[in-house]
């Protein structure tokens, strides 16, 4: 009787292996797939630059400010504030801008940036720190890293500035 | 009928079954076929039809052929090697149609475009459990640039796993077709002796893997391992650490992909390498399917150890009627058993009791799911094949 039951619950659960199969495509993966999506779960801000503290309008362009990326303990990553200029298309061919990245009112760095004509190239350009918080430097001399860097992506130039000390920023 | 015997001892076996039944048997596969390939039937483009059609028709005469002669691992074969060499063709062919190379930049990182494979998904589940950071430089949804995203790759491995457990690496991986290629190539074994713990291998590099990406925060095994990198996409080269990477990408696929299988006619990197097939065997525990041994049956002659191509078999599983734990269900030991001692079986029911039924039960859902996604990659690569032929 016992392996009677166990042999039906066999065959049971053979066709509902069946049945997930077959709702795999029209069904099942897109579930499984937004239940993913829903747990929020969220890409590592060291690729991602993280979320947006504040947005700053010039003319023709924005500037969103980032929070501060603290990486994780053992994660070979410098802390830094990620800012992007957005549409990469409208900004001017060389400008420089003075930026408060904390939030405290005053200016925390100077960003100087030359757009390439292809738009494909890296931007060249510089961080001068104007605040003990944060460190300058200049690419392409400086070696390009996930807490340095001069870049364009998704239409946006981002600018990585490595932080001196963990407590800088909100 | 003994005298004829005696006359032609050469003469072919006779069929499984008659081909009428063989059709029938087929009919649902060709119809899920059709079903899966009709949007791309339909959509404008003539290379895509030629492709779904090819893939339609590729995919039917195999599932037929498997049940005409009742050998599953001889035609698995042919649609897994497809599969294998042809998803590198149309994957490349999409990276360079989304950004131009195949090497992945800094920016297409700092942009999500890192195309989501299932090999990092051992990888990121501490990091994403313990912090729900996905320690990968994709994108949770799919994105204009990046359709290959973290939740839809996940949603259908999950799908996937609930059929086929580590029947994924012989049904489902898109990668493990290369080195069966290679494996399929020589008529003899030229290296015959691996030592069996080599089998420990890939768990050892599971556990490794896991927790130095848990530790480090980044996805350790594509970053320093993945042999598959060098057919897929790799970082741009720009320095001496990326340099080394890719050395060693191109070291392990030579070795464990092309230069092993063609030497041992093993499945090398997936036995004794991969920590991916080392995570999918722990979903063999909840998967109804396996290959068990009739012992009234067994002569112990080790054919079924011979064929094996992921050493999934010893001697002592083999005395117990059990295949090991990191079995893919591919079919060679039960293909290659001359006394039919190997047997498809469903758990739960009496062993050797109509094992047909158990791989009939088996295989619907294998195909349909290797059709899906398997022959949409064939039929998308061979219409990325003839999109570069000079013929209109």
């Amino acid at each position: 009787m016992h392996k009677r039951l166990l042999a039906v619950l066999a065959y049971v659960g053979a066709a509902l292996s069946l049945i997930v199969a077959a709702c795999t495509p029209f069904v099942l993966m897109g579930a499984f797939s937004e239940a993913v999506a829903r747990t929020g779960v969220h890409v590592d801000a060291v690729y991602s630059g993280g979320t947006i503290a504040r947005t700053v309008m010039r003319d023709g362009y924005q500037i969103d400010v980032y929070r501060p990326v603290q990486p994780h303990a053992l994660q070979n990553v410098d802390p830094f504030v990620q800012i992007a200029f957005r549409p990469a298309a409208s900004l001017p061919r060389r400008f420089n801008t003075e930026l408060d990245l904390d939030g405290d009112g005053r200016p925390d760095v100077r960003v100087s940036l030359v757009m390439p004509r292809n738009p494909r190239a890296r931007p060249s350009g510089e961080v001068v720190a104007l605040s003990e918080a944060y460190r300058s430097f200049r690419m392409p001399e400086s070696e390009v890293g996930f807490s340095e860097l001069i870049a364009q992506s998704n239409g946006a130039v981002l600018v990585r500035i490595p932080v001196n000390q963990p407590s800088a920023g909100r | 009928m003994a005298s004829a015997a005696i006359l032609h001892p050469k003469r072919r076996p006779p069929p499984f079954r008659t081909v009428g039944r063989s059709v029938l048997l087929t009919l649902p596969i060709a119809l899920w076929a059709l079903l899966m390939f009709t949007p791309t039937l339909r959509s404008p483009g003539l290379n895509h039809h030629i492709g779904a059609a090819a893939a339609v028709l590729f995919m039917t005469l195999l599932f037929f052929l498997m049940m005409r002669t009742g050998k599953t691992f001889r035609w698995r074969r042919y649609f897994f090697v497809a599969l294998g060499f042809l998803f590198p063709v149309g994957f490349i062919a999409s990276l360079i149609h989304l950004r131009g190379s195949m090497s992945i930049s800094l920016e297409h990182m700092l942009g999500g475009d890192t195309p989501f494979c299932h090999m990092v998904i051992p990888m990121i589940l501490i990091p994403a459990a313990l912090t729900r950071t996905v320690i990968f430089p994709g994108s949770i949804l799919p994105t204009a640039t990046n359709p290959h995203s973290v939740a839809v790759m996940i949603g259908l491995w999950l799908a996937l796993t609930l059929v086929l457990g580590k029947a994924w690496c012989s049904y489902a991986c898109f990668f493990g077709g290369i080195e069966e290629g290679f494996a399929a190539l020589p008529k003899h074994i030229r290296i015959r002796k691996i030592d069996p713990r080599l089998r420990l291998v890939p768990w050892a590099l599971l556990i490794a893997v896991a927790v130095l990406s848990a530790a480090l925060f980044e996805p350790v095994y594509c970053m320093w391992l993945c042999p598959f990198k060098a057919v897929t996409e790799f970082p741009a080269v720009t320095g001496v650490k990326t340099a080394i990477q890719m050395g060693i990408f191109v070291a392990l696929f030579v070795g464990l992909v092309v230069v092993l299988p063609f030497l041992t006619k093993k499945r090398t990197q997936c036995g004794f390498f991969c920590p991916f097939g080392a995570f999918q065997s722990l979903f063999n525990k909840i998967n109804l399917f396996e290959i068990r041994f009739d012992r009234t049956k067994c002569v112990d002659c080790t054919l079924c150890q011979t064929a094996c191509p992921t050493m999934a078999l010893s001697a002592e599983s083999i005395r117990e009627g059990k295949t090991l734990l990191n079995c893919m269900k591919c079919g060679a030991c039960v293909d290659s058993c001359k006394k039919h001692a190997a047997v498809w079986h469903l758990k739960g029911t009496p062993v050797a009791v109509k094992p047909e039924r158990a791989r009939l039960l088996f295989l619907y859902g294998a195909w349909a799911l290797a059709t899906m996604l398997g022959g949409s990659i064939i039929a998308n690569s061979l219409a990325t094949i003839l999109g570069f032929l000079p013929i209109r």
